[in-house]
């Protein structure tokens, strides 16, 4: 028997879109989760995947390609590779898995939504491939960081970070829910596949794969590349999407492109820009956070906006100059409050780190510089219980990341500025004019609380720093600290200290 | 008639160069100088280095003088301050 070609069979047996006798199209695909808004029903019929794929292929593939990863998996339990593995890395994995783990479930949901909701049979086709892809993402990224729990009892938080009320989870959350849970499917398909998955994952999965190998973490680098060639099928979902959304209802398309990158562009700098600026190694740095978003993520974007007739965003002057700013700030509220992460970040401000980052980023001496050397010198006068935190930082109503970018004055001075608003009797406080725009304009944040919210509302008990950790879940064998104070203040020892340094070397 | 209890005034805080805005609780009855000195606490000579001058609180980009108490000066639970080294200017 002859069998049928595959484009031959492919179109009739994926388009079942069928005419409803017993209900109306309305009662199949609600608007509240189908979204179609201004566009015609009948324009989602054009809606065309530009890589097809079948069932058959896809088992297969995806078979090969768990089958590798396990393969190396399995050689490599037997070494003692792990052990070899540097602090700062071992962090940036441990920050990949509770970071992302969960997330990769509630991406299960998300694509699980578009295949029921989805306005074209073409586009719930593929959905359905995403989200098995989903599904083996979460389930690959919860096994791998499992298999450390026995040495480390951190990686308990690959599962669990995702459930706690962890300040960094709740960011994480806020941002997700907002991408893949509680969006109708066109936005959804704007927001994970085309932003976040075609644009933010590279950062992930693409940058950090290579400084994984470069570490010598071939197990990690091995499963998040597997991962991206699964993104890099079902993130097509976003292109069609767009195509249609921007011919009908251009404001809308940009608006939704427009906030995602920002919010990706806010997670990613805490997720990855500490990971590949501080934890991973200096000597395995393969790029600067900022050179990797520059040539991966900010080229890609603008090329994407102009394909399909849209402008760069408002807040662009804004983003460009955070890229010298956000992921260090963050790295330093990471370390300052150590207690309340799942990691131990590595302060990596050596003098040979200071030399490259101070190359990487002209500013980064004259902004956080003098910072770090305060701390280096109560550590060094053995006054370390100087640097750990006694209150909490202030977090932003859109992002839920501490309020910590510093902007130049005309006079050349950083400080750190308020942006707020007030709304409906009460004040909002924001890390940034974006984040305030979008909290303005989306007004999805309003009921969304931040740590601190819930701490003056007395949802936090004891008011104190212990009932703070006991809130985010943080018990004393998982939260963070520095994993070696000497490595990092041993070569300025000895030179002459100030203040508290000054006071407590005497 | 007895004066009214001091109230717990929460305030989104930041002292002089450092990286981030806190929570630095107060109380109506606080002065300025003594607002201050609990954002200092914070991080003068932990992140910021210690300088030898007075320091000054500003509200709304407002100088507010030391004795003033934070109920003179209006400010309310969540209220955004800074506070600055009041540097001498150099003439």
């Amino acid at each position: 028997m002859t069998l049928l070609k595959r484009e031959e069979w492919q179109g009739f047996v994926r388009d079942v879109d069928w005419s409803y006798s017993y209900v109306d199209d309305e009662a199949v695909y609600p608007e509240w989760h189908s979204g179609t808004g201004k566009v015609p029903r009948e324009a989602w019929a054009a809606w065309e995947e530009s890589y097809k794929v079948t069932y058959p292929e896809y088992v297969a593939t995806q078979r090969e390609k768990e089958a590798a990863v396990y393969a190396v998996k399995g050689a490599l339990q037997r070494s003692t590779l792990w052990d070899s593995l540097s602090e700062g890395w071992k962090s940036a994995t441990k920050m990949h898995f509770g970071g992302t783990a969960a997330a990769e479930y509630a991406a299960v949901l998300a694509e699980l939504k578009m295949a029921r909701f989805g306005l074209a049979a073409a586009w719930r086709n593929m959905a359905v491939f995403g989200q098995l892809d989903e599904l083996r993402h979460a389930s690959i990224t919860t096994f791998f960081g499992h298999e450390f729990i026995s040495r480390d009892p951190q990686y308990d938080w690959t599962q669990k970070a995702y459930q706690t009320n962890n300040w960094a989870t709740i960011s994480l959350r806020n941002l997700f829910d907002a991408m893949m849970s509680s969006a109708n499917v066109v936005d959804i398909a704007l927001q994970l596949p085309l932003v976040f998955e075609t644009g933010f994952t590279n950062l992930q999965f693409v940058a950090l794969a290579a400084d994984a190998l470069a570490s010598g973490d071939v197990n990690f680098a091995n499963m998040i590349s597997s991962i991206q060639t699964d993104e890099a099928r079902h993130s097509q979902q976003g292109g069609p999407t767009l195509e249609i959304l921007a011919e009908h209802d251009p404001v809308r398309a940009q608006w939704v492109v427009d906030k995602t990158f920002w919010a990706s562009a806010r997670a990613l700098s805490a997720l990855t820009g500490t990971s590949m600026d501080y934890y991973t190694p200096v000597e395995h740095r393969k790029q600067s956070y900022r050179e990797f978003m520059e040539e991966w993520i900010i080229d890609q974007f603008i090329r994407t906006l102009e394909q399909y007739g849209l402008r760069k965003p408002w807040y662009w002057d804004e983003f460009l100059r955070g890229l010298d700013i956000w992921h260090h700030s963050l790295h330093m509220g990471f370390w300052v409050w150590r207690p309340t992460i799942w990691w131990r970040p590595m302060a990596a401000v050596s003098p040979d780190e200071r030399a490259w980052l101070a190359e990487k980023y002209p500013n980064w001496e004259k902004v956080y510089g003098d910072k770090w050397d305060v701390i280096i010198d109560n550590v060094n006068a053995g006054n370390a219980a100087a640097t750990l935190p006694e209150t909490l930082p202030w977090l932003c109503s859109t992002c839920h990341l501490p309020c910590c970018n510093a902007t130049q004055s005309r006079d050349g001075t950083w400080r750190v500025r308020d942006f707020s608003l007030n709304y409906d009797g009460r004040i909002y406080h924001f890390c940034t004019i974006a984040c305030r725009q979008i909290f303005w304009k989306d007004r999805g944040g309003v009921n969304h609380e931040t740590l601190i919210d819930r701490f003056l509302a007395g949802q936090v008990q004891p008011m104190d720093v212990g009932g703070v950790l006991g809130y985010m879940g943080l018990t004393p064998e998982v939260m963070g600290d520095d994993p070696d104070y000497e490595a990092w203040t041993r070569d300025y020892a000895g030179r002459p200290a100030e203040g508290l340094a000054a006071a407590a070397q005497s | 008639m007895s004066e009214p209890a001091p109230q717990l005034v929460p305030l989104n805080a930041v002292f002089a160069t450092d990286f981030v805005q806190i929570l630095v609780p107060v109380t109506t009855a606080n002065t300025m100088a003594e607002v201050a000195a609990a954002v200092a606490y914070h991080v003068e000579g932990k992140r910021v280095r210690a300088q030898p001058y007075d320091k000054v609180v500003l509200y709304h980009g407002e100088r507010l003088p030391a004795e003033m108490t934070v109920a003179a000066a209006g400010i309310k639970p969540l209220d955004f301050i800074a506070v600055e080294y009041d540097i001498p200017e150099v003439s």
